[in-house]
Protein backbone atom coordinates (compact mmCIF):
# COMPACT_ATOMS: atom_id res chain seq x y z
CA UNK A 1 0.00 0.00 0.00
CA UNK A 2 1.09 3.49 -1.15
CA UNK A 3 1.68 6.14 1.93
CA UNK A 4 -0.81 8.17 0.64
CA UNK A 5 -3.52 5.62 1.44
CA UNK A 6 -2.18 4.60 4.63
CA UNK A 7 -2.40 8.26 5.41
CA UNK A 8 -5.65 8.19 4.23
CA UNK A 9 -6.72 5.70 6.64
CA UNK A 10 -4.84 7.32 9.32
CA UNK A 11 -6.84 10.40 8.56
CA UNK A 12 -10.27 8.51 8.07
CA UNK A 13 -9.80 6.78 11.54
CA UNK A 14 -8.42 9.85 13.64
CA UNK A 15 -10.88 11.64 12.43
CA UNK A 16 -13.96 9.87 12.18
CA UNK A 17 -14.61 10.90 8.15
CA UNK A 18 -16.65 7.69 8.25
CA UNK A 19 -14.70 6.95 4.34
CA UNK A 20 -15.36 11.15 3.09
CA UNK A 21 -10.92 10.63 2.80
CA UNK A 22 -11.81 7.70 -0.20
CA UNK A 23 -11.64 9.89 -3.16
CA UNK A 24 -8.72 12.92 -1.64
CA UNK A 25 -6.00 13.75 -3.92
CA UNK A 26 -2.57 14.57 -3.28
CA UNK A 27 -4.04 18.13 -4.12
CA UNK A 28 -6.66 17.96 -1.05
CA UNK A 29 -6.47 20.91 1.22
CA UNK A 30 -6.19 19.50 4.92
CA UNK A 31 -5.53 22.71 7.92
CA UNK A 32 -8.36 25.14 7.82
CA UNK A 33 -10.37 23.35 5.15
CA UNK A 34 -11.26 19.73 7.10
CA UNK A 35 -13.42 21.35 10.24
CA UNK A 36 -12.41 17.96 12.15
CA UNK A 37 -9.13 18.67 12.31
CA UNK A 38 -8.53 21.14 15.46
CA UNK A 39 -5.67 20.97 17.70
CA UNK A 40 -6.94 17.55 19.63
CA UNK A 41 -6.79 16.14 16.33
CA UNK A 42 -3.88 17.24 14.99
CA UNK A 43 -2.32 15.88 17.97
CA UNK A 44 -4.21 13.10 17.38
CA UNK A 45 -2.80 12.67 13.93
CA UNK A 46 0.64 13.07 14.78
CA UNK A 47 0.48 10.13 17.61
CA UNK A 48 -1.18 7.88 14.74
CA UNK A 49 1.27 8.62 12.25
CA UNK A 50 4.27 7.63 15.04
CA UNK A 51 2.84 4.53 15.82
CA UNK A 52 1.81 3.53 12.27
CA UNK A 53 4.77 4.67 10.67
CA UNK A 54 7.38 3.55 13.83
CA UNK A 55 9.14 6.94 13.54
CA UNK A 56 9.38 9.88 15.91
CA UNK A 57 8.25 13.48 15.12
CA UNK A 58 9.92 16.26 17.02
CA UNK A 59 8.09 19.63 17.97
CA UNK A 60 10.34 21.34 14.83
CA UNK A 61 8.73 18.77 12.33
CA UNK A 62 5.44 20.18 13.54
CA UNK A 63 4.73 22.66 10.98
CA UNK A 64 1.61 23.88 9.14
CA UNK A 65 2.96 23.51 5.94
CA UNK A 66 2.87 20.03 6.26
CA UNK A 67 -0.33 19.49 7.14
CA UNK A 68 -1.10 22.45 4.25
CA UNK A 69 -2.34 19.18 1.81
CA UNK A 70 -2.98 15.44 1.25
CA UNK A 71 -0.09 15.98 -0.63
CA UNK A 72 2.09 17.97 1.58
CA UNK A 73 1.20 15.52 4.30
CA UNK A 74 2.41 12.50 1.91
CA UNK A 75 5.83 14.06 1.24
CA UNK A 76 6.70 14.73 4.60
CA UNK A 77 5.88 10.87 5.71
CA UNK A 78 7.91 9.92 2.71
CA UNK A 79 11.15 11.35 3.69
CA UNK A 80 10.45 10.66 7.21
CA UNK A 81 10.63 6.82 6.61
CA UNK A 82 13.29 7.70 4.47
CA UNK A 83 12.21 7.08 0.78
CA UNK B 1 -37.75 -4.31 24.89
CA UNK B 2 -36.43 -1.37 26.47
CA UNK B 3 -34.64 -2.08 29.83
CA UNK B 4 -36.04 -0.50 33.00
CA UNK B 5 -34.33 3.17 33.45
CA UNK B 6 -31.24 3.01 35.75
CA UNK B 7 -31.80 6.69 38.20
CA UNK B 8 -29.15 9.36 38.15
CA UNK B 9 -29.14 11.77 41.09
CA UNK B 10 -26.11 14.67 40.70
CA UNK B 11 -25.15 15.63 44.28
CA UNK B 12 -21.88 16.97 45.91
CA UNK B 13 -19.66 15.15 48.00
CA UNK B 14 -17.75 16.69 50.76
CA UNK B 15 -14.15 16.61 50.33
CA UNK B 16 -11.25 18.05 52.36
CA UNK B 17 -10.53 20.49 49.80
CA UNK B 18 -14.41 21.43 48.62
CA UNK B 19 -17.00 20.08 47.28
CA UNK B 20 -16.85 17.35 44.67
CA UNK B 21 -19.63 16.98 42.27
CA UNK B 22 -20.78 13.39 41.20
CA UNK B 23 -23.59 11.53 39.18
CA UNK B 24 -24.73 8.85 40.28
CA UNK B 25 -26.35 5.51 38.84
CA UNK B 26 -27.98 3.50 40.33
CA UNK B 27 -29.72 -0.37 39.14
CA UNK B 28 -33.39 -0.47 38.61
CA UNK B 29 -35.70 -0.38 41.60
CA UNK B 30 -36.19 -4.03 42.89
CA UNK B 31 -32.87 -4.95 41.03
CA UNK B 32 -29.82 -6.94 43.53
CA UNK B 33 -26.85 -4.57 43.35
CA UNK B 34 -24.15 -6.78 42.68
CA UNK B 35 -21.21 -3.93 43.71
CA UNK B 36 -20.04 -0.56 42.74
CA UNK B 37 -18.38 0.83 40.06
CA UNK B 38 -15.89 4.43 40.41
CA UNK B 39 -15.11 6.29 36.99
CA UNK B 40 -12.03 8.03 37.37
CA UNK B 41 -12.21 10.48 33.90
CA UNK B 42 -9.84 11.51 31.81
CA UNK B 43 -6.76 14.64 32.05
CA UNK B 44 -7.98 17.97 30.71
CA UNK B 45 -10.13 18.14 27.25
CA UNK B 46 -10.40 14.59 26.97
CA UNK B 47 -13.00 14.50 29.91
CA UNK B 48 -15.34 16.95 28.24
CA UNK B 49 -14.50 14.79 24.44
CA UNK B 50 -15.46 11.59 26.48
CA UNK B 51 -17.88 12.89 28.51
CA UNK B 52 -20.88 11.43 26.43
CA UNK B 53 -19.51 7.67 26.16
CA UNK B 54 -18.93 8.14 30.27
CA UNK B 55 -22.32 8.81 30.30
CA UNK B 56 -23.70 5.67 28.32
CA UNK B 57 -21.37 3.26 29.70
CA UNK B 58 -22.30 4.45 33.25
CA UNK B 59 -25.87 3.62 32.68
CA UNK B 60 -25.21 0.40 31.02
CA UNK B 61 -23.24 -0.40 34.26
CA UNK B 62 -25.93 0.44 36.47
CA UNK B 63 -28.72 -1.76 34.57
CA UNK B 64 -25.73 -4.31 34.84
CA UNK B 65 -27.03 -4.71 38.92
CA UNK B 66 -24.10 -2.06 39.58
CA UNK B 67 -23.98 1.38 41.28
CA UNK B 68 -21.37 3.58 39.17
CA UNK B 69 -20.20 6.84 40.99
CA UNK B 70 -18.50 9.69 38.04
CA UNK B 71 -16.76 12.20 39.99
CA UNK B 72 -15.37 15.47 38.74
CA UNK B 73 -11.97 15.16 40.43
CA UNK B 74 -10.89 19.33 42.07
CA UNK B 75 -10.74 22.13 40.01
CA UNK B 76 -12.78 20.18 36.87
CA UNK B 77 -16.04 20.10 35.71
CA UNK B 78 -18.38 21.32 38.02
CA UNK B 79 -16.43 20.24 41.37
CA UNK B 80 -15.12 23.18 43.91
CA UNK B 81 -11.27 24.64 43.15
CA UNK B 82 -9.41 25.48 40.38
CA UNK B 83 -7.82 23.27 37.36
CA UNK B 84 -4.74 25.42 37.97
CA UNK B 85 -4.97 24.55 41.80
CA UNK B 86 -5.02 20.83 41.92
CA UNK B 87 -1.93 19.06 42.21
CA UNK B 88 -2.10 14.98 41.27
CA UNK B 89 -2.38 14.00 44.71
CA UNK B 90 -5.04 15.68 45.09
CA UNK B 91 -6.79 14.13 42.24
CA UNK B 92 -6.05 10.71 43.80
CA UNK B 93 -7.32 11.63 46.93
CA UNK B 94 -10.32 12.45 44.88
CA UNK B 95 -10.40 9.36 43.77
CA UNK B 96 -9.63 7.34 47.36
CA UNK B 97 -12.42 9.24 48.65
CA UNK B 98 -14.86 8.31 46.11
CA UNK B 99 -14.35 4.88 46.80
CA UNK B 100 -14.71 5.05 50.45
CA UNK B 101 -17.93 6.99 49.47
CA UNK B 102 -18.79 4.20 47.80
CA UNK B 103 -17.99 0.96 49.38
CA UNK B 104 -19.95 2.09 52.68
CA UNK B 105 -23.26 2.51 50.32
CA UNK B 106 -22.62 -0.37 48.21
CA UNK B 107 -20.21 -3.30 49.12
CA UNK B 108 -19.98 -6.17 46.92
CA UNK B 109 -17.70 -6.13 43.60
CA UNK B 110 -15.75 -2.98 43.86
CA UNK B 111 -14.42 -1.76 40.74
CA UNK B 112 -12.20 1.66 39.28
CA UNK B 113 -12.83 2.01 35.63
CA UNK B 114 -10.67 4.98 34.26
CA UNK B 115 -10.05 6.66 31.22
CA UNK B 116 -6.76 7.68 29.53
CA UNK B 117 -5.02 9.60 32.63
CA UNK B 118 -8.10 8.39 35.15
CA UNK B 119 -6.27 4.92 34.54
CA UNK B 120 -2.89 6.43 36.05
CA UNK B 121 -5.23 7.67 39.05
CA UNK B 122 -6.88 4.71 39.67
CA UNK B 123 -3.84 2.61 40.05
CA UNK B 124 -2.05 5.26 42.40
CA UNK B 125 -5.22 4.92 44.35
CA UNK B 126 -5.19 1.20 44.73
CA UNK B 127 -1.22 1.48 45.19
CA UNK B 128 -2.35 3.56 48.22
CA UNK B 129 -4.77 1.41 49.89
CA UNK B 130 -2.66 -1.99 49.00
CA UNK B 131 -5.38 -4.37 48.65
CA UNK B 132 -6.24 -6.08 45.40
CA UNK B 133 -8.19 -4.32 43.52
CA UNK B 134 -10.69 -4.66 40.35
CA UNK B 135 -9.59 -2.15 37.53
CA UNK B 136 -11.20 -1.61 34.17
CA UNK B 137 -8.93 0.18 32.25
CA UNK B 138 -9.96 2.21 28.96
CA UNK B 139 -7.51 3.15 26.44
CA UNK B 140 -4.54 3.68 29.40
CA UNK B 141 -2.14 6.01 29.30
CA UNK B 142 0.94 3.69 30.32
CA UNK B 143 3.08 7.04 31.17
CA UNK B 144 1.96 10.35 32.77
CA UNK B 145 5.74 11.37 31.94
CA UNK B 146 4.46 11.07 28.09
CA UNK B 147 0.91 11.98 28.90
CA UNK B 148 2.40 15.33 29.87
CA UNK B 149 4.38 15.42 27.03
CA UNK B 150 1.86 15.02 24.39
CA UNK B 151 -0.11 17.26 26.74
CA UNK B 152 2.12 20.17 26.34
CA UNK B 153 2.60 19.47 22.63
CA UNK B 154 -1.13 20.78 22.41
CA UNK B 155 0.26 24.32 22.44
CA UNK B 156 2.04 23.67 19.38
CA UNK B 157 -0.79 22.14 17.59
CA UNK B 158 -3.16 24.71 18.77
CA UNK B 159 -0.30 27.46 17.52
CA UNK B 160 -0.66 25.93 14.41
CA UNK B 161 -3.85 25.77 13.41
CA UNK B 162 -4.75 28.99 14.69
CA UNK B 163 -1.90 29.87 12.19
CA UNK B 164 -0.09 31.50 14.83
CA UNK B 165 3.59 31.69 15.46
CA UNK B 166 4.64 29.03 18.17
CA UNK B 167 4.96 30.34 21.67
CA UNK B 168 8.03 28.02 22.32
CA UNK B 169 8.24 24.02 21.80
CA UNK B 170 7.73 21.16 24.35
CA UNK B 171 10.82 21.52 25.92
CA UNK B 172 10.44 24.72 26.99
CA UNK B 173 7.51 24.57 28.51
CA UNK B 174 8.83 21.58 30.32
CA UNK B 175 11.44 23.38 31.70
CA UNK B 176 9.15 26.14 33.16
CA UNK B 177 6.92 23.58 34.78
CA UNK B 178 10.75 21.67 36.52
CA UNK B 179 11.39 25.65 38.04
CA UNK B 180 8.48 25.38 39.73
CA UNK B 181 6.18 27.67 37.24
CA UNK B 182 2.71 27.18 35.91
CA UNK B 183 1.93 26.86 32.17
CA UNK B 184 -1.01 27.49 30.42
CA UNK B 185 -1.84 25.26 27.39
CA UNK B 186 -4.83 24.79 25.52
CA UNK B 187 -7.21 26.80 28.28
CA UNK B 188 -5.53 24.87 31.15
CA UNK B 189 -3.34 25.92 33.36
CA UNK B 190 -1.17 23.39 34.72
CA UNK B 191 0.60 23.85 38.05
CA UNK B 192 4.27 21.88 39.42
CA UNK B 193 2.73 19.70 41.68
CA UNK B 194 0.03 18.17 39.30
CA UNK B 195 2.82 17.96 36.26
CA UNK B 196 5.32 16.34 38.80
CA UNK B 197 2.95 13.76 39.81
CA UNK B 198 1.74 13.31 36.32
CA UNK B 199 5.20 12.41 35.13
CA UNK B 200 5.74 9.88 38.23
CA UNK B 201 2.72 8.39 37.50
CA UNK B 202 2.73 4.28 35.79
CA UNK B 203 0.38 1.42 36.01
CA UNK B 204 3.18 -0.38 37.67
CA UNK B 205 3.06 -1.60 41.42
CA UNK B 206 -0.20 -2.95 42.12
CA UNK B 207 -1.11 -5.14 44.42
CA UNK B 208 -0.72 -9.07 44.19
CA UNK B 209 -4.09 -10.47 43.18
CA UNK B 210 -5.93 -7.26 41.60
CA UNK B 211 -7.94 -8.01 38.53
CA UNK B 212 -7.56 -6.33 35.27
CA UNK B 213 -9.01 -5.63 32.38
CA UNK B 214 -8.17 -3.40 29.71
CA UNK B 215 -9.60 -2.02 26.43
CA UNK B 216 -7.64 -0.43 23.50
CA UNK B 217 -8.90 0.80 20.48
CA UNK B 218 -8.05 -0.69 16.97
CA UNK B 219 -9.51 -1.03 13.54
CA UNK B 220 -11.68 -3.69 12.61
CA UNK B 221 -9.12 -5.07 11.02
CA UNK B 222 -6.51 -5.20 14.70
CA UNK B 223 -7.06 -7.97 16.47
CA UNK B 224 -3.31 -7.79 18.99
CA UNK B 225 -3.07 -4.85 21.67
CA UNK B 226 -0.39 -2.43 20.97
CA UNK B 227 3.43 -3.94 21.98
CA UNK B 228 3.76 -1.33 24.73
CA UNK B 229 0.13 -2.77 26.44
CA UNK B 230 1.17 -6.23 25.74
CA UNK B 231 4.26 -5.41 27.49
CA UNK B 232 2.20 -3.88 30.86
CA UNK B 233 -0.41 -6.66 30.71
CA UNK B 234 3.45 -9.55 31.07
CA UNK B 235 4.36 -6.73 33.92
CA UNK B 236 1.35 -7.26 35.82
CA UNK B 237 0.74 -11.07 35.37
CA UNK B 238 4.59 -11.63 36.37
CA UNK B 239 3.63 -9.40 39.55
CA UNK B 240 1.02 -12.13 40.59
CA UNK B 241 -2.28 -9.68 38.74
CA UNK B 242 -4.81 -11.35 36.40
CA UNK B 243 -4.92 -9.21 33.78
CA UNK B 244 -6.23 -9.23 30.10
CA UNK B 245 -6.57 -6.80 26.99
CA UNK B 246 -7.99 -6.84 24.11
CA UNK B 247 -8.86 -4.69 21.28
CA UNK B 248 -12.03 -3.12 20.72
CA UNK B 249 -13.24 -1.42 17.39
CA UNK B 250 -14.60 2.38 17.61
CA UNK B 251 -14.07 5.77 17.83
CA UNK B 252 -11.08 7.85 19.38
CA UNK B 253 -14.20 9.22 21.74
CA UNK B 254 -11.76 11.06 23.99
CA UNK B 255 -10.34 13.12 21.37
CA UNK B 256 -13.21 14.19 19.46
CA UNK B 257 -15.95 16.38 20.67
CA UNK B 258 -19.04 14.47 18.73
CA UNK B 259 -17.62 11.42 17.97
CA UNK B 260 -19.69 8.73 17.31
CA UNK B 261 -21.04 6.29 19.82
CA UNK B 262 -18.71 3.02 19.71
CA UNK B 263 -21.31 0.27 21.11
CA UNK B 264 -19.01 -2.44 21.20
CA UNK B 265 -17.04 -0.54 24.47
CA UNK B 266 -20.05 -0.74 26.28
CA UNK B 267 -20.83 -4.72 25.24
CA UNK B 268 -17.07 -5.79 25.88
CA UNK B 269 -16.63 -3.88 29.38
CA UNK B 270 -19.77 -5.32 30.93
CA UNK B 271 -18.54 -8.71 30.12
CA UNK B 272 -15.04 -8.11 32.05
CA UNK B 273 -16.93 -6.62 34.95
CA UNK B 274 -18.68 -10.47 34.57
CA UNK B 275 -21.92 -9.44 33.80
CA UNK B 276 -23.99 -9.78 30.35
CA UNK B 277 -24.83 -7.40 28.46
CA UNK B 278 -28.19 -5.87 28.64
CA UNK B 279 -30.33 -6.21 25.07
CA UNK B 280 -30.50 -3.04 24.81
CA UNK B 281 -27.98 -0.49 25.85
CA UNK B 282 -29.20 3.31 24.65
Amino acid sequence: MSVETDLKNILDSVLSLQGRSADWQRGTPLLGAVPELDSMAVLGLITAMEEGFAFTIHDDDIDSAIFATLGSLSDFVTAKLGG
Amino acid sequence: MTPPAAPVQAFFLDGALGQRFGLLHTPPNGQPVRGHVVYVHPFAEEMNASRRMAGLQARAMAQAGFAVLQLDLMGCGDSAGHFEEASWDDWVHDVVLARRWMLARWPGEAWLWGLRAGCLLAAQACRLDGRPAKLLLWQPVLSGKQHLQQFLRLQLAGDMVRGESSRGNTSHLAALLAQGESVEVAGYTVSPALAQGMTQADLHGLPAGTQIVCLERGDDKATAVSPALSAQVQHWQAAGCSAQASVVAGAIFWQMQEAPDSPGWLARSLRGLGGAAPETVS
